[in-house]
């Protein structure tokens, strides 16, 4: 029982000191994320199926990658290159690059 | 009774599998982590993929024989949170003296519907059903999946709780509670690493008289690239359950359509 116990406490601190460190691979849309994409044809509705859809389709085959993590003119061709296995029609892969872009200019 | 719900799975398969090639676009359902461990994450809808099983079992018990266990998995998006599959054969080579050879052993639909998403919710949830049916063998499988992505690091816990019916009128009972959890580390974008654990209590006839209890432990490996993917584990018996194989090595290969 008591061996049980530790098990239990050292899952719950694992998964809680991870939660606590800060991966931020899909920050929340923001009104500001909006704004600082002017002239680019986004919304907030967009940038947050962006979001969905990035965090849903992405992760069936791999971990998201921090969106700071690649530059700006290398998002659109990357996702590009994995829109057809994902399954993912042109307007939702236009969704897609338009979150990662808004994201990555809000955490940079 | 049960043999008619045998029947029935075959019918409602094959009708899930017409209605669902329709509207459908080629792609890969997703790429496989773990082989023991279910991930929380269901297909794009849509989606259509083969994924082709092989373990051998490997046991040192005189009385036992090595096996090596095949399934053949149809597996396809239906909408955003729900995936069907459809197990088209699970058969069997037996390495037995006596009498080596191939066994059908049955075919099954498996339901997964996801709740919440393991990078934006505190966990990521979802829930499964399998119904099984075979020569002499009706299976029901219910299973709680829990995954929470962290960065590169994935980590899944799967309950299960199933029912067996086998035998000459699946007059034999057995029920098994089963825990499993496992860590996938992404070491590039197509290359994981990891461990899997297995937990199982057996109840043979429904009953806790015996108390079979059995653990499993070893690493996997994932590999995918383009539309397909592999995906291997190498588990070792912790326990000393002489029923039990010694050793397994599982290997997973998903192509999408």
């Amino acid at each position: 029982m008591k061996t049980r116990s530790i098990w239990v406490a050292l899952f719950i601190y694992l998964v809680v000191s991870c939660q606590s460190i800060n991966y931020a691979p899909a920050p929340p849309v923001t009104s500001q994320m909006v704004a600082a994409q002017k002239g680019q044809h986004v919304d907030l509705a967009k940038l947050r199926e962006g979001r969905t859809l990035f965090v849903h389709r992405c992760i069936e085959c791999h971990t998201l990658p921090p969106v700071w993590h690649h530059r700006v003119e290398d998002w659109p061709p990357i996702v590009n290159s994995m829109a057809h296995r994902a399954s993912l029609k042109s307007s939702q892969r236009d969704a897609i690059v338009a979150y990662i872009l808004a994201a990555r200019a809000q955490v940079r | 009774m049960l043999e008619r719900c045998v029947h029935s799975i075959c019918k409602v398969g094959l009708s899930i599998l017409l209605l669902s090639i329709l509207p459908m676009t080629p792609a890969l359902a997703g790429a496989r982590h773990f082989t023991y461990i279910y991930e929380a994450l269901t297909s794009a809808p849509g989606s259509f993929e083969s994924e082709n099983w092989v373990t051998s079992l490997g046991t040192t018990n005189p009385e036992r024989s090595d096996q090596v266990a095949f399934r053949h998995e149809i597996e396809i998006g239906v909408t955003d949170r729900l995936q069907a599959s459809i197990y088209l054969a699970d058969w069997f080579y037996e390495n037995d003296p006596a009498h080596s050879g191939f066994t059908y052993s049955d075919s099954a639909i498996e339901l997964i519907y996801n709740l919440t998403n393991p990078v934006i919710d505190p966990i990521g949830l979802s829930v499964y059903q399998e119904y099984k049916g075979g020569d002499r063998l009706f299976e029901w499988e219910s299973k709680l999946i829990g995954q929470k992505n962290l960065g590169p690091l994935i980590l899944a816990y799967n309950a299960t709780l199933e029912a067996v019916w086998k035998g000459k009128g699946l007059s034999e009972r057995e029920g098994e509670f089963q825990q499993a959890v496992g860590a996938s580390y992404e070491i590039s974008p197509r290359i994981s690493v990891g461990l899997e654990l297995l937990h199982e209590f057996i109840f043979p006839e429904w009953r806790d008289n015996e108390k079979i209890r059995n653990v499993f432990i070893g690493p996997n490996v994932s590999y995918r690239h383009q539309s397909w993917f592999v995906t291997v584990t190498a588990l070792a018996q912790a326990t000393n359950t002489p029923d039990e194989a010694d050793f397994q090595l599982r290997t997973i290969f998903g192509f999408g359509f």
